[in-house]
Parts: structure tokens; C-alpha cells; sequence
């Protein structure tokens, strides 16, 4: 095994010494300001930095000679320049970009598996960008996230063209990486949307599609990336403080309370850096009263990050704590089961038997990842991690506990052996074990190994790769999926700089089924839930063909995906009688049974028709989904996937206030999962947010109005979704 | 800029969202009416809820089984009076009762049958003796389908089909 490793190491890393020096400098916009988290790489290496946010920036081990540097920033123009660098010298380059909102946004570096230096991937990306996590003020990152065009929240669960549905929290098709580290939780395999604080997370990217060539299971609809802040040099501190109100029922027979519901949350962070050290400490706590009956939520939470740097080594750790305790307003209330003033249904109360249900959680976990460039055209990474969550669901009747830790190693490698092909290869193995009386006591291994190829023949990027998981659960036999992928990326203007691209993919994804699904066993609908220790994996294949369009009259870009996603295996709960000695009894089991197709259309806009003022964006995705079920001949569609979203955004900046507006759009979920067991009461969702901004010297002020107009929906059976809510934000930045 | 809010407001302003329905709601599809409890409640009274049956059950399987809706809901029952909506699918019903539970898990299964009575149900106007029939439609809901609860005359099962196991 050591032999091999040495042999791969000796095949893809060729010594190439020579003549090495450092190149610095800073990137600004034309107007002077410091651009922060700009990227800036070599061209044809593994080289690359991110700015901070004085704009500044460091490359080492850069080859002597004539250095073609490359500059990218979002909302700005990218930039080219060739300097000269002398060996064991250092020179300085200063980038200044030209605003350009229309600007395609540089594909992170630093966190993607596979270094692109500001080329087009052959799949659909989303960012979320800074400045739209800072417009839109929200207190948890999926708030900005569901506003991506393709992207629903359904209840806390992430749909990425239509992945996942909603299973009450028991799995996730996407998966969420801090860093590139893989972060769904152990046992249910969800996502904790409120384990990192919204002030640590710099970006998100949104891969759509199957990505599980490189990331294993769970990326089987998508992949969410959230980039951690890096820590600038010298001294900084934040403040960060946030008051608002939630809005009333409107109508008064709905009405569940006195008094005006309130939320509030304080957050602080320091950090202290250098060329060589840096760390970062921060901390926060927020409380909300909640929108309706039993719905309080209090929520604390700290996180640290350290970095070392040496010349050619970057040695990062990371972790974060967060505790909550949240009422559960389990399901609303029907007739009969509160006060209910003659009414059907009160979406704002819930059933008096359920009064006094909330679950206690903690959640925490610590990164440590290093990567180490050997020589411009060879880097090599690698990582250690720990994920723990915990909670207690106290209910009226009974509680329920979890506890799970995650543990992950990984290696990789990246080799560029020449300026049009870079290739990486990656070993991954993650264990994780669960305590829970609900779940029972359990471990599951997996093991992983992967390997992606680009290569650029012409003006042609082809890329290709597949990944091999093997997975075992409580020590038993291997289950292996291998999923690979290929796709291409052409440019439609070979003259343009940042002219349009097309883009094809075709892959394969997986998700493993969680310990929650295979072993639960609790009581749900009246019924029991019992345990399947047979389930097999989840796959499916996904297409692609998008088009990324040259701006168009220099005010206008498009970007179109026609997707289409066959799936086989998804896991679904089924009612099913079960007859033993005493009788003949109803319960209900996670089986692999259903065949999915999901296909549609997602196209975005983004318009910028007043130049550095006023940016607009337009999403609309169309989805089709056509579900069967093992053994029957009919068929309909998925639940809980609305087929028409559309999402519409609007910034105006003037000087140091800037207003914008977001509103998003889902038609009617065609189906729900058990109808007939529950309400079927379901609408579309229709939400209109609004914010401003003012920034004086270092402070900041936020105003944001979500569900300004108090639509009163529900995006799962017998849940309320948010009503209105007003907050103000003044932050105060050293 | 006020273009798009303009188009935002608009496309919000269409969609009505979630409305209060009253018993007896106009749009309700199903049947509601009033009913009169009498009796001591038992004490260990778990609910009170309405079931329709579309043909009038002859064994207890037919009993849970052909019930509508599967699910049970539940009607105050603290009170003397109480107002009740159910939404079983559009057909004619022949037997629309008020069901009293007693503390327990429901299975859907037969054995359902030791936790339930009949504690009254709907009688034909022209012939008390009777059960009454109501036809749900797509359209109005039937209204004051009313009857009266006894909790002094719990019924079991048995008294109106027959039961080989519960």
C-alpha cells in the first residue's frame, strides 16, 4: 500500500526546482477601494490566493520569470497581467477591476475539490455572495440560501431542483461541506443550518446536480459549500446587535396571544492575525418568541479558527459549538384539539396534548485541514474532523434522545501537468456511531477513494473522474457504489473575455441511507415506526445542458439548465400491516421503492440597468416529477415539489444606503407524502421581503422586513411557515 | 426597480394563502352540523369524533376499514353543544356517527373496536328510527346534519355489526 502511494507520488509529482520568489500586491476597484475576498492565481499552476479585506494578497513559491497573474472578484471585471519575477525576489502587483456587475462570479479555489482559477465548471453554480448575505441581514445562512434560483426550504430541508422533498428531517439528498468538509449530521444525515453563526460564513456555492463523483453520499441532488471567513492581518473586532418584531395573525379569530412577539440576538467576534499566525474567536446568542403557539427558540453559539502559514504550508483549525432550546409547535390545531373559535383549523395554536413538546440540541464540530504546495504545478492537502450532535425531543408522553459523532480523514492530491490539464485524487473515510432510543447504538464506515481529470483541448474543457464508496454498517459486509462523472464546458465568444459558455455533464449520485432511516423506531401519526435494516442505497443519474450567456446589450446576462434526474431506490415511508399472534397491526416502514424521474428547466437573469446603482435578478425553475412505486403500475408526482418557483431581486444603492427587494414564489405541491393521514390544507407560497442599509464610517445599520405582506402559508402539512418579521441590525466593525 | 416591486406586489397580492374556515365553511367539502351532548363524560374519555360510512358496516373490519376519513379528527365534546365539520370524499353516505374513544392507541386494525362506541349518530328526519342519509358533494356542504351524544348509552360494536376478534 506505502509502495503504492510512494509510486503515485513519484508519477505525479515531478520535481520541477528552479528558481522560485513571492508575488504580493493588493486588489482594488478603480475608485481605490480594497476589494476583499478577490481571487488572484497563476495561471497553468496550483497557485492561488484569496484578499483580505484591506485587499492584500500573497503568493508563494511563484516560478521565476514572466508570471501571467490572473484577478477576479465578484461583481467586478476579471483581470490579466504578466509580470516579471526574479528568483528568491518578491515583486508586487496592484490589481484595480472595473465594476461590472454582470461579472460571472470566480469559482472558489480554495474549497472546491477541483481548482478552476476563474474558468467555468460543466455544472450549474450558484453563489452567494457577501454582500448578499450582508443585504439580506438573516439570522441562519439557509435564509439567504432559499433565495437562489432551483433552491427550495422546505421546513429546514434543502431541495436543490426538487432533491429532496420533505421526510421530516430524517434525510437529506444534499449535502452541506464547511470548507469542503462534510458536515450532514451522523445519525439523521440532515443539516444544521444554525451551526455556524451567519458572521463566520464569507460565501456559499451551489452545486446543482448529482455530485456525488466527488463528495460521496448525499450529494445525490447537490452540494452546498460554505466558506469560513479567513482571518485578516492585524487586529479586528465586530459587533453585532439585532432587535425586531413579529407580526400578528391577520385575522383576530387567530389570534394566540396578548402581546407582540419579539427576537433579538447579540453576536462579537475578535481575531488577530500576521503573515504566519492568525486566530479568531466569536460568540452570540439570539432568541426569538416565535410566530405562533409554542414556538420560542434560544439559541447560543461559539466558534474559534486558528491558521499558521509557513512558506509553502497552510495549517488551518476550526471549530464551533452551538446550543438550542426550541418549543415544538408539532402540528397545528384542528378541531376539537384547542380553543379553537369554531374554527376548522387554527394554524396559529397547536393541539393542547402536544403543549409543553421542545427539544434540546447541541451540536459541535473541529476541522484541522493543512495543505501544502510543493511546487506551483503540485499541491498536496489533507484533513482531520470531528461533527457531534445531540438532542432530547421532550414530548407530552414520552422523550427521545440522540447522540452521534462523525469522524472524517481524508487525503488529496492536486497535480497540474501541464498548463491544459490538472488532475486530482483523493482517499476519504469517515465513521460514524449513534447512541439514541430511538435509533438504537450503531456505527457506519465508509470508505472512499476518487479521482477527477480536466483537460483542455483547444478552447474545449473536458473533465471527467469517478469515486468508489464503501460502506459498512455495524461492522458487517461492504456495500460499493461507484459514481462517475464527465462533462464539458465550451466558450460561445472565444473573443470575449467573460463571454458565454456552454456547459453539458452527465453523472451518477448516491446517498447512503442515515442510521435514523435503517434503525428508527418511534410512533408517528399514532403509528409505530419500525426499523428496516435492509435499506440499500439511493442512486440516480443526472444530465445537464446549460448555457451561460456573453452579457447581452451590456445590461443583461442569462443562464439556462435544462436538468433532467432518474432515480431508483428512493427511500419513502410506507404504511404496511404487519399480522403476529395478537393480531393484525398498522406501522409504518422506510422501504427502497420508489422510481423518480425529476426534470425541468432553471434559468436566472441578472440585469443591471442602471450602472453601479441597480442590479435586478429574475429565477424561475420548472419542475416535473413523475414518481413509482415498486410493484404498481401507476404513477404521479413527487411530493412536496411545487413545479413553478420564481424568485425576483432588486438592489438600488445610492452613495451609503442601498434599499433591495426579494420576493420568491412556489406554486401548490401537487402532493404530500401519507395523504389522507394528515391535513391536505396546502397553498402556494407567495413572499415578499424588503431591506435597507445606511453605512457611516465603521457602522453599519440593517433594516429588513420579511413576509412584508404577512401571507399566511404552509409548506408542510399542519406547519405554519414564517409570518411577517421586522429587525433592525447596527453593526459596528473595527 | 419599481417596476419589479410593482410585479412583486402584484403576483403577492394574487394568491390568498391560508383563510380561517369556519364550521360550516361555504367552500367545505364534507358534511357539519351541531351536536347535543347528554350524559355523564367517563373519565377515561380520550375523544369524541365523526365517522361516515358510505354503505352501513357488517363486521368490525368494515368498521375500520370503510371508515371516512381513515384518520379520525376530534369534536370538543366539553361542552353541551359543539359545532362539527368532517370532509369524508364526495359520496353518499348511510350512516354518519359521533364515536367516543377511550384512552388508548389506535392500530387500525379491528382490535380498534375494544376502544371505541358508538355514542350517536344521524337519524332520518322523517323516521327517527331510522339513520339518515347525506350526500357530499363537490359543491355546498350539507348543513345541520345535527344529533344528539349520549355518554350514558355507549354502544359497542357489537351492537351493530359483527365482530370476530377485538
Amino acid at each position: 500500500m506505502y509502495r503504492a502511494i510512494a509510486a503515485l507520488l513519484l508519477v505525479l509529482a515531478p520535481v520541477r526546482a528552479g528558481a522560485q520568489g513571492v508575488v504580493r500586491g493588493t486588489v482594488r476597484d478603480r475608485e481605490g477601494a480594497p476589494i476583499a475576498s478577490a481571487t488572484v492565481a497563476v495561471r497553468g499552476t496550483t497557485l492561488a490566493a484569496r484578499t483580505d479585506p484591506a485587499g492584500r494578497f500573497r503568493i508563494v513559491l511563484v516560478p521565476a520569470g514572466r508570471v501571467h497573474l490572473y484577478a477576479a472578484a465578484i461583481a467586478h471585471a476579471a483581470a490579466d497581467t504578466v509580470v516579471a519575477l526574479t528568483g528568491g525576489d518578491s515583486t508586487t502587483v496592484d490589481f484595480a477591476l472595473a465594476a461590472e456587475p454582470l461579472a460571472l462570479p470566480p469559482v472558489d479555489v480554495i474549497s472546491s475539490r477541483v481548482p478552476h482559477f476563474g474558468e467555468r465548471p460543466s455544472t450549474s453554480v450558484a453563489n452567494v455572495t457577501p454582500e448578499d448575505i450582508d443585504h439580506r441581514a438573516v439570522a441562519t445562512i439557509d435564509e439567504a440560501i432559499a433565495h437562489v434560483s432551483g433552491v427550495q426550504m422546505i421546513n429546514g430541508q434543502t431541495n436543490i431542483r426538487g432533491s429532496t422533498g420533505y421526510v421530516q428531517g430524517l434525510n437529506s439528498r444534499v449535502l452541506m461541506t464547511v470548507d469542503g468538509v462534510p458536515m450532514n449530521q451522523g445519525d439523521r444525515g440532515g443539516i444544521n443550518w444554525d451551526l455556524l453563526a451567519v458572521d463566520e460564513i464569507e460565501s456559499v456555492e451551489v452545486l446543482k446536480g448529482a455530485g456525488s463523483s466527488l463528495y460521496g453520499s448525499a450529494a445525490l441532488g447537490g452540494v452546498i459549500n460554505l466558506t469560513t471567513r479567513d482571518i485578516p492581518d492585524g487586529f479586528h473586532s465586530t459587533l453585532r446587535l439585532t432587535g425586531g418584531a413579529l407580526g400578528d395573525p391577520p385575522h383576530g379569530i387567530w389570534r394566540f396571544r396578548d402581546n407582540t412577539g419579539i427576537l433579538g440576538s447579540a453576536d462579537v467576534s475578535a481575531s488577530y492575525g500576521n503573515d504566519v499566525l492568525g486566530g479568531r474567536i466569536s460568540g452570540g446568542d439570539r432568541h426569538s418568541d416565535g410566530y405562533r403557539e409554542q414556538d420560542q427558540d434560544d439559541h447560543l453559539h461559539f466558534a474559534a479558527k486558528g491558521r499558521w502559514h509557513t512558506n509553502n504550508t497552510r495549517v488551518d483549525v476550526s471549530g464551533a459549538w452551538a446550543s438550542d432550546r426550541y418549543d415544538e409547535p408539532l402540528s397545528w390545531c384542528s378541531r376539537g384539539e384547542c380553543d379553537d373559535q369554531g374554527q376548522v383549523y387554527q394554524p396559529f395554536k397547536v393541539d393542547t396534548t402536544e403543549l409543553g413538546a421542545h427539544t434540546d440540541s447541541r451540536k459541535a464540530y473541529v476541522t484541522a485541514p493543512t495543505r501544502t504546495t510543493l511546487s506551483p504545478q503540485f499541491a498536496w492537502s489533507a484533513r482531520g474532523s470531528w461533527l457531534r450532535t445531540d438532542f432530547t425531543d421532550v414530548r407530552r408522553s414520552t422523550s427521545e434522545y440522540g447522540l452521534s459523532d462523525r469522524y472524517g480523514l481524508a487525503g488529496q492530491i492536486e497535480d497540474r501537468p501541464d498548463s491544459t490539464r490538472t488532475v486530482v485524487v483523493g482517499l476519504e473515510g469517515t465513521f460514524s456511531d449513534v447512541t439514541s432510543d430511538i435509533f438504537g447504538k450503531h456505527t457506519q464506515s465508509e470508505f472512499a477513494a476518487y479521482g477527477q481529470s480536466e483537460q483542455r483541448a483547444g478552447t474545449v474543457r473536458v473533465s471527467g473522474g469517478a469515486r468508489v464508496d464503501f460502506l459498512a454498517v455495524d461492522g458487517g459486509s461492504l456495500t460499493a457504489v461507484v459514481s462517475p462523472r464527465i462533462g464539458l464546458s465550451v466558450p460561445t465568444d472565444h473573443h470575449a473575455r467573460d463571454g458565454g459558455t456552454l456547459r453539458a455533464s452527465i453523472g451518477r449520485g448516491f446517498r447512503s441511507p442515515t442510521m435514523a432511516e435503517r434503525f428508527v423506531r418511534t410512533v408517528a401519526l399514532g403509528f409505530e415506526v419500525i426499523p428496516n435494516p435492509t435499506l440499500r442505497p439511493e442512486t440516480a443519474w443526472s444530465f445537464e445542458l446549460g448555457h451561460t450567456s456573453a452579457p447581452l446589450l451590456r445590461t443583461l446576462r442569462l443562464d439556462a439548465a435544462l436538468f433532467w434526474t432518474e432515480a431508483r431506490d428512493l427511500i419513502e415511508p410506507q404504511v404496511i400491516q404487519i399480522t403476529d399472534s395478537t393480531g393484525t397491526h398498522v406501522k409504518i416502514q422506510l422501504q427502497n421503492v420508489v422510481r423518480a424521474r425529476m426534470a425541468g428547466l432553471d434559468a436566472s437573469v441578472i440585469a443591471a440597468p442602471i450602472a453601479g446603482h441597480l442590479t435586478t435578478t429574475l429565477g424561475y425553475m420548472y419542475l416535473s416529477t413523475r414518481r413509482q412505486l415498486a410493484g404498481d403500475s401507476t404513477s404521479g408526482p413527487l411530493a412536496f415539489r411545487p413545479p413553478h418557483q420564481l424568485t425576483l431581486g432588486a438592489d438600488y444603492t445610492l452613495g451609503a444606503a442601498a434599499v433591495g427587494a426579494d420576493y420568491r414564489f412556489a406554486s401548490r405541491p401537487e402532493t404530500i407524502e401519507l395523504e389522507g393521514f394528515v391535513d391536505p390544507r396546502r397553498v402556494p407560497m407567495s413572499v415578499l421581503d424588503l431591506r435597507g442599509s445606511w453605512t457611516r464610517g465603521p457602522v453599519e445599520l440593517r433594516l429588513l422586513a420579511t413576509n412584508v405582506l404577512n401571507y399566511i402559508y404552509n409548506m408542510v402539512p399542519e406547519t405554519l411557515a414564517p409570518v411577517r418579521a421586522v429587525t433592525v441590525t447596527a453593526i459596528w466593525s473595527h | 426597480m419599481r417596476t419589479i416591486l410593482l410585479v412583486a406586489l402584484v403576483i403577492a397580492g394574487c394568491g390568498g394563502g391560508l383563510q380561517p374556515e369556519p364550521i360550516c365553511a361555504p367552500s367545505l367539502v364534507g358534511l357539519c352540523g351541531t351536536l347535543r351532548f347528554q350524559g355523564t363524560i367517563p373519565d377515561n374519555t380520550d375523544d369524541v369524533f365523526i365517522a361516515a360510512y358510505a354503505t352501513f358496516p357488517q363486521t368490525c373490519t368494515d368498521l375500520i376499514a370503510n371508515r371516512r376519513p381513515l384518520i379520525p379528527g376530534s369534536v370538543p365534546y366539553t361542552d353541551s353543544v359543539a359545532d362539527y365539520s368532517v370532509e369524508p370524499p364526495p359520496a353518499t353516505y348511510h350512516w354518519v356517527v359521533a364515536v367516543w374513544k377511550k384512552q388508548g392507541s389506535l392500530t387500525l386494525t379491528p382490535a380498534d373496536t375494544a376502544l371505541l362506541r358508538v355514542a350517536g349518530y344521524y337519524r332520518d328526519p322523517a323516521d327517527t328510527t331510522q339513520s339518515g342519509v347525506v350526500t357530499v358533494s363537490n359543491g355546498p356542504a350539507p348543513g345541520d346534519i345535527n344529533f344528539v351524544v349520549d355518554f350514558d348509552n355507549l354502544r359497542p360494536a357489537t351492537d351493530f355489526v359483527s365482530c370476530t376478534a377485538q
